[in-house]
């Protein structure tokens, strides 16, 4: 058998009912070398202290739950070993989140910022059924692929220093999956989605920091998806200034 | 850690339950990757003060050769020196993160053509810098016109 592996965990608490602020609590935690951060927690829960609170759910990196900070990191926590991490393993919540208690955030501000792109195909004419399946080259959906395969996992959004700063940006995921649809070849709502970017709290807070891009677990570049949507809005722009109709049919 | 704005991420309809206010990245300003990122920030106050000093010497054509020479000969100080190095190191650091950001950022598609490969146009940008530096050095050093 595998010899153990003892690691320390400093733990953020928060109970809204009892605790002012969040505090910090020390678990020692017999690791198995094989171990990810979550099979650590769940140690914990399990075995330690039942009333810790944390979110995760599939094991495997694909449903986005389980992000924490780990020693300072945004980190899918399924996915960082223990045995990569020194002997003290400091999770906090995600960063500029609100905390609901200890490890659990508050993902409502998201869900209407996500909503606020349009993330759905817009087509100005529903085709009828009887038309069939509206075709898609491999090329056409190579260009968008990569962002559409996020995960909401917040990680962009606890690495990013705007959000820290501007409550009204929208932010690297919410943006990176307007992005996607805009470029879509199915859809015909890049306009809509342009005329939303130009506005306030867009892409235009974005400082390119790329920190969205270094913690994304699935490379999906939010950073890229941001700024080609900087040029995208730039370019509808002054497109509607020199064509009649904006260069639209 | 530092608080993040109190509304950051914040619901437009606020919950029932009593929350924690958000924290900033614990690494912010100055740890890990964010450490680049500030001083690329704090480049635009050299800039602002390089862009001071740009007007002064502009300025002192209008008083006359003799203002001139004493403008000129005033940069042979070593705080100036220093200043100019320091301005230069700037310029390479956010050019060097700029073009290494660029490729990525460049307009998706322009008509019906595919943008080149990164390798190619990270090339196309060193070369245009390059070749102006040295175009912009060889007729300060009087060696065109």
């Amino acid at each position: 058998m595998a010899e153990m592996l003892i690691k320390k965990f400093v733990v953020t608490r928060f109970d809204p009912d009892q605790d002012d602020v969040p505090r910090t609590e020390t678990y020692e935690v017999p690791c198995h070398p094989d171990w990810k951060v979550l099979d650590g927690l769940n140690h914990i829960k399990d075995e330690i202290d039942p009333t810790l609170a944390h979110r995760w759910s599939c094991r495997m990196a694909v449903c986005g739950s389980c992000g924490m900070n780990v020693n300072g990191e945004p980190t899918l926590t399924c996915k960082k070993a223990v045995r990569d991490l020194p002997d003290t393993i400091e999770v906090t919540p995600l960063s500029n989140f609100p905390v609901v208690r200890d490890l659990v955030v508050e993902l409502e501000g998201f869900m209407d910022k996500l909503k606020s792109v349009k993330p759905w195909i817009i087509r100005a004419k529903e085709k009828a059924v009887e038309e069939g399946p509206t075709r898609q080259s491999p090329e056409e959906l190579e260009e968008f692929k990569q962002f559409s395969m996020c995960i909401n996992c917040m990680l962009c959004y606890a690495a990013c220093p705007v959000v820290a700063n501007e409550p009204e940006f929208i932010g690297p995921a919410a943006i990176a999956l307007g992005h996607r649809y805009s470029i879509d070849s199915r859809d015909e709502g890049a306009a809509e989605r342009n005329e939303i970017f130009r506005g306030e709290g867009t892409v235009f807070s974005c400082s390119y920091a790329n920190e969205c891009s270094e913690v994304c677990p699935k490379n999906v570049d939010p950073a890229a998806a941001v700024n080609q949507a900087k040029f995208n809005a730039v370019i509808d722009w002054a497109t509607g200034l020199v064509l009649p109709r904006g260069g639209k049919e | 850690m530092a608080n993040a704005h109190p509304h950051a991420m914040a619901p437009a309809k606020p919950g029932k339950t009593r929350t924690a206010p958000p924290q900033r990245p614990p690494k912010f300003p100055t740890g890990g990757r964010y450490l680049a990122y500030t001083l690329f920030d704090w480049t635009g106050l050299i800039y602002l003060l390089l862009g001071f000093l740009v007007l002064k010497t502009i300025w002192t054509l209008g008083d006359g050769q003799a203002a001139w020479d004493a403008q000129i000969a005033s940069f042979s100080h070593p705080a100036y020196i220093a200043f100019h190095i320091l301005s230069f190191i700037s310029v390479v650091f956010v050019g060097v993160r700029f073009f290494r950001l660029f490729p990525k950022a460049q307009p998706p598609r322009i008509g019906p053509a595919k943008p080149p490969p990164a390798p190619v146009i990270l090339g196309m940008l060193y070369t245009v810098w390059i070749g102006a530096t040295v175009l912009f050095g060889a007729i300060l050093a009087g060696g065109i016109f």
